[in-house]
């Protein structure tokens, strides 16, 4: 039986892929559409109910520009804009001589921030989300290894992660964007992006499998299913890898958003997705200054986006464990 | 548990609506209208520290505000008039040949120290800038044709400076050489250790000046502090010794942090005074309860530039074969929408230009413009004679081989270039020119820029020069910084010929109208040969804590601090 | 100490030692490697002059050679943008990221492990779902936010100073001095510490949930050992592996600087001095802080790997 966080997780995770997928449909508008005379206009919400308290179909009233420097708007009021539905192939959009609606605000260049997430979403959480299967492979597989093998195996293979660990990766980096064309595609960024965040990310998940297979190969079932005759690939794969499960989503929930933000250190050095491309690193990095986030905080969205994608993934991956007392099933069910 | 989170999400994002900020109701106080009074205290904050207390051997834009407050030069040059004005040399003559000006010098100058000024240390600090030993980065500001300058000293109050050949700007050239001490410094260049001379680890105490402040205290990463120079020699109009401070902090803090410091009241003025658009509202809401000033400080001086690959060593390139073609570059210019640039990335804070020399530069500004300004059709029609039409109908246009319209804008990462790049990118999209922007650090972008492997580069220096004749560089196809093709033998375009004839002519001691109407020509042919596009200008708003009573705003950097001994400031602290 | 355990820890030093010494060497190489920015530099001359005049130009074998001879005597070569000799900065630095990392990892500990026990143990209720989001939502916020978010709310209230390095007025006695400090230190140590104690309570919460599934508990239980005791007896050593093993990774990286909170909070320490290093291509800078900051990690993994083989003495059989 599936338990309730993990269905409510599946549902989480279905729809945000869902939505990165339809994000050509269901954003309002172009992402790289930029507005004028709306940069760093506040979120609008639409109304249902007009001034006199009479139902509408869903609105939203335009904004004007008050003073350009100090960024304030006015809502005019006297014009109600109605969104419409399924019209230019998308889902729900303004008439282009009407003004836009920007549930999340618009962005330094009047461009509508709810769209930019929404793209994005397919390229961050994309890179991010296969360096971190990469990095999790790459830890799991030396991890075990060192942990299982121990002696010559475990001194390489520990010796070599920590080097990684220390080594300032951005030289690396920038060294490598020297020796490349000036002109990367998008292809081309998304795959080197997410070898050398996985390359990078490696490490951590290596030391806590290690840990976790040294311990677990002396244990009573490790015995047993050598007595039985499995040879040491299966014991490893089978039976000590699951030991290290639920250590390795943990680490999958830290190291996901810290390679989205990693993408944006990226890109300051040339590897990054380049205009108009939208990425969530490089939207929060810009969004990232005293001065907007005392004035313009709806720059932010992406970080509540990163939000709801680690807690989907923390849902689906926490696992039931019955609320009275310990259970004792589990370690002896994995011997056989 | 997923109900909570629910609940939680809807509650940050409500707490995120901001409703429209009205302007509090309390006005900015009048500036002051008292006399600056002796006495008080500024705290002042720098971006970073100087690494060295040795100007001549030091290349941070910090130590040159450092020697701005503990040095003094011969001549200085009135950064608000723009005009040369009596320093440590109080009057001096020019020779009928131009080739040679008698400075004579204030009596009864002292060092920091106590010790007499005289033209032996004049002698001796040029002598220092020249030695090949301590090859000074100054000193290529002061050569004329790559010669340096002579310097004679007849007597002990007169000074004789000699150019190697004619030169317009004249003293001008010494506007950035502060003069050293020779008691505390020739032995070490006897020596050959006047690099390591006045380190950051030396003491304190032997480091001597000419400038309204002495350096006290020095905490390494955290703050300088400066005292008044008793034995400064500048008197205000009323007679009263300067500088009016007696003590003057700087802390060292990083851009995000000054702000946030100056809106609160912690430091009262920054080196780098000049505010973003974005900061603005910020800064509104603290003028508006009078604690920090607004000041228009006019425009900036140095631009930002969009520059196209011309560069002779890779003319053969056929990815740049279109950039060599004029009505190419100037249906560029054409299609750009430069207001709408200064609209949204300056937040209306800047307005557009078309050529190098701008309205801040007033001596000099020659307000050409080029035949189109924004006009998209004369810009299909400026693409058709470089060869570019739409010939398969989708909107984008083509060569007469049916390639399309393709290049590469290489900038700043992160930065407001990032953001012009991107409208450029819109703009050009939508008359059909396809632009990829690679966004790079300083680094990877000026080792490219080097090795000529570009084809086009969004970018900008800092340069306080005004007079053209200064600014060789960027002018002569000779020039190390003629951004588009730099270091030519010989010129590689007619147009640049003439320019070079014409800059020389700009060299030439003689009238100043003389020299603005030819320069003005240069101008004009740069904005119709258009080797790099200028866009827009920002306009400069200074902020200032409003206990500083007599700020005098200048166009470069640093804007407040350059005549820190007439700052003056109110008692009490917010 | 068994000789087994001496021989491991020998080794384990030896192999600090010689991982330091490779990524500064691996460093500099790349430091050398990476494009520089001095083209548009008041004078590209003079600037070739100060590369020639602290060896920045020599061939590739000769300069690491004369690097390496110099080191052994713990002379790290000359900064070029600072003029001051290596060594001397980075001790002076050094000392201010430690002061923060210590600082922050203690925080994080106090806070993120107790309640990573807690909301392990108890698998229902309000107060653990809470708990538990609130640490995804704080490992989900980039540390670049979260500094500025500090910053701001110090700007705002005036409780804290905006950034800066203590400044002790002169005639603070100790308690003056140290309070002074505090006040500084307390929300740079914040930032650093928060995503920090974030982990540690999901690790520590997810690990505490194995452990206690453990048949060894089952027995303790079915002994009358009372559940606190269980807990923080019994499942909180078995729990421990895998904590330790990013532990160690987590005081290094406090150690080495975390430069986004350091240059946003203007505490200018080793973190800030990489990233000045990095910018200016300052070749002996940047080794001399890979060394330093090399040093904290194998410091740091070295602990944990040591407290690991101690709290658990199947590992250490790994060498």
């Amino acid at each position: 039986m599936i338990a309730g966080t993990t269905r409510a997780g599946i549902v989480a995770v279905s729809l945000i892929t869902i939505v990165s997928a339809a994000a050509p449909v269901l954003g309002p508008y172009e992402p790289s559409r930029q507005f004028a005379d709306l940069a760093f206009a506040p979120p609008m919400v639409p109304h249902v109910l007009d001034d006199e308290g009479r139902w509408q179909r869903p609105f939203v009233y335009p904004l004007h520009l008050v003073d350009r420097l100090e960024h304030r708007f006015a809502e005019d009021r006297s014009t109600r804009v109605a969104l419409q539905w399924f019209t230019a192939r998308r889902l729900i959009t303004t008439p282009n001589a009407a003004g836009p609606w920007l549930l999340f605000g618009a962005d330094a260049l009047g461009r509508d921030v709810f769209s930019r997430v929404l793209h994005g979403a397919r390229m961050s959480l994309g890179v991010a989300l296969l360096a971190t299967v990469l990095a999790l492979g790459l830890g799991a597989l030396a991890g075990a290894v060192a942990g299982f093998a121990g002696g010559a195996w475990d001194t390489v293979l520990m010796r070599v992660s920590d080097f990684l660990l220390v080594l300032p990766v951005i030289y690396v980096v920038l060294v490598l964007r020297a020796a490349m064309p000036l002109v990367l595609t998008t292809s081309q960024v998304f795959w080197i992006m997410t070898a050398v965040l996985g390359v990078a990310g490696w490490p951590f998940p290596a030391k806590g499998v290690r840990a976790v297979v040294a311990v677990e190969r002396r244990k009573e079932y490790a015995e047993a299913a050598h007595a039985l005759g499995a040879g040491r690939l299966r014991i490893l794969l089978c039976h000590l890898l699951p030991a290290s499960r639920s250590f390795l989503t943990v680490q999958g929930t830290l190291l996901l958003p810290a390679f989205i933000l990693a993408e944006a250190t990226l890109s300051y050095v040339g590897f990054g997705f380049a205009e108009p491309v939208p990425s969530w690193g490089v939207m929060l990095h810009e969004a990232a200054d005293v001065a907007t986030l005392a004035d313009a905080p709806w720059l932010l969205a992406p970080a509540a986006a990163i939000v709801a994608c680690v807690l989907s993934l923390h849902l689906l991956s926490a696992r039931s464990v019955p609320s009275r007392g310990p259970g004792q099933t589990t370690s002896i069910e994995s011997a056989t | 548990m997923f109900a909570i989170v629910v609940a939680v999400g809807a509650a940050v994002f409500l707490a995120r609506r901001t409703s429209n900020r009205a302007p509090s109701s309390v006005a900015a106080p009048p500036p002051s209208a008292a006399t600056p009074a002796r006495g008080g205290e500024l705290i002042a904050s720098f971006r970073s520290e100087p690494p060295t207390h040795n100007r001549y051997v030091d290349r941070s834009a910090t130590g040159d505000y450092l020697a701005l407050l503990t040095h003094a030069t011969l001549v200085r040059v009135n950064r608000t008039t723009d005009t040369l004005e009596p320093w440590l040399a109080e009057s001096w003559t020019e020779s009928p040949d131009h080739l040679s000006f008698t400075l004579h010098l204030r009596p009864g100058v002292v060092f920091s120290d106590g010790v007499p000024f005289t033209s032996a240390d004049v002698v001796f600090s040029f002598r220092a800038l020249y030695d090949p030993r301590v090859s000074s980065p100054l000193a290529s500001d002061t050569l004329v044709n790559g010669k340096p300058l002579q310097i004679e000293a007849p007597d002990p109050s007169t000074v004789i400076v000699r150019l190697p050949s004619r030169f317009a700007p004249g003293l001008r050239l010494v506007d950035g050489v502060p003069i050293l001490p020779r008691h505390r410094l020739e032995l070490a260049l006897a020596q050959g250790t006047f690099n390591d001379a006045w380190s950051a680890t030396t003491p304190l105490t032997e480091i001597a000046g000419l400038g309204p402040f002495i350096l006290v205290e020095h905490v390494s990463g955290e703050r300088l502090v400066l005292a008044r120079n008793p034995h400064y020699w500048r008197k205000d109009q009323a007679g009263t010794s300067l500088p009016y401070l007696d003590k003057l902090t700087i802390v060292v803090a990083s851009q995000a942090s000054e702000a946030l410091k100056l809106q609160a009241g912690e430091i009262d003025v920054m080196a780098n005074a000049d505010i973003r658009p974005d900061d603005y509202a910020a800064y509104k809401r603290a003028a508006d309860q009078g604690r920090v000033r607004l000041i228009d400080g006019g425009f900036a001086l140095d631009p930002s530039l969009l520059w196209f690959n011309l560069s002779t060593a890779h003319a053969a390139d056929p990815a740049l074969r279109l950039f060599h073609q004029k009505a190419f570059r100037q249906a560029v210019s054409c299609t750009v929408d430069r207001q709408a640039i200064a609209n949204t990335a300056y937040l209306g804070a800047a307005i557009p230009i078309y050529g190098p020399v701008t309205p801040a530069n007033r001596t000099w500004f020659g307000d050409v413009r080029p035949a189109c300004e924004h006009d998209p059709s004369r810009a299909r029609e400026l693409f058709r004679d470089a060869g570019l039409t739409d010939r398969n109908g989708d909107g984008m246009l083509e060569d007469s081989a049916g390639k399309p319209a393709r290049f590469s804008i290489l900038t700043q990462g992160e930065n407001i270039r990032s953001r012009v790049a991107a409208m450029i990118q819109e703009q050009l999209r939508q008359a059909g020119i396809a632009v990829d922007i690679v966004p790079m650090d300083p680094g990877g972008l000026l080792q490219r820029f080097t090795r000529g492997n570009y084809e086009a580069i969004y970018y900008g220096i800092q340069s306080s020069a005004t007079d053209p004749a200064l600014s060789a560089g960027f002018w002569l196809s000779s020039g190390d910084y003629h951004f588009w093709n730099p270091e030519q033998k010989s010129p590689a375009t007619d147009w640049e010929r003439r320019i070079d004839e014409l800059m020389r002519r700009v060299a030439e001691p003689s009238d100043l109208e003389e020299r603005r109407r030819v320069f003005t020509e240069v101008q004009r042919i740069f904005v119709d040969e258009l080797p790099a596009i200028y866009l827009v200008t920002p306009k400069v708003t200074i902020a200032v804590s409003t206990r500083v009573l007599n700020p005098q705003p200048a166009p470069q950097i640093p804007q407040l601090l350059w005549n820190a001994d007439s700052l003056a400031v109110t008692p009490a602290r917010h | 100490m068994t000789t087994g355990f001496r021989r491991y820890l020998l080794r384990r030093l030896g192999f600090a030692v010689l991982l330091v010494f490779v990524v500064s060497s691996a460093s500099l190489l790349l430091a050398r490697l990476a494009p520089s920015d001095d083209a548009f530099a008041a004078d590209r001359a003079v600037i070739a002059a100060e590369r020639h005049r602290l060896g920045f130009d020599k061939p590739l074998a000769a300069q690491y050679a004369e690097w390496l001879t110099r080191s052994v005597r713990f002379d790290f070569g000359e900064s070029l943008r600072f003029r001051r000799p290596v060594a001397a900065l980075i001790r002076e630095r050094a000392g201010r990221t430690a002061l923060l990392g210590v600082t922050a990892l203690m925080l994080a500990t106090i806070v993120g492990i107790p309640l990573g026990v807690f909301t392990g143990s108890r698998s229902s209720g309000p107060v653990p779902s809470v708990v538990h989001s609130a640490s995804v939502v704080v490992l989900s916020i980039p540390s670049l936010v979260m500094s500025l978010v500090l910053l701001l709310f110090a700007a705002r209230t005036g409780w804290f100073p905006a950034g800066g390095l203590p400044s002790i007025p002169a005639d603070a006695g100790i308690v003056g001095s140290i309070g002074a400090i505090a006040r500084y230190l307390f929300l740079p140590a914040v930032a650093l510490a928060l995503p920090m104690a974030a982990a540690l309570e999901r690790l520590q919460s997810r690990a505490i949930q194995e452990a206690l599934a453990d048949p060894c508990i089952l027995a303790a239980l079915a002994r009358g050992v009372p559940r606190p005791r269980i807990v923080w007896r019994h499942a909180f050593r078995l729990a421990l592996k895998t904590v330790l093993a990013i532990y160690g990774i987590m005081i290094g990286t406090a150690l080495s600087g975390s430069f986004v909170v350091e240059i946003v909070m203007s505490w200018h320490g080793l973190g800030d001095l990489m990233y000045q290093a990095l910018q200016a291509r300052d070749l002996y800078l940047v080794a001399g802080c890979a060394a330093a900051g090399s040093c904290g990690l194998a410091l740091g993994i070295l602990t944990s790997d040591l407290a690991l083989a101690a709290a658990d003495p199947r590992v250490e059989e790994l060498g």
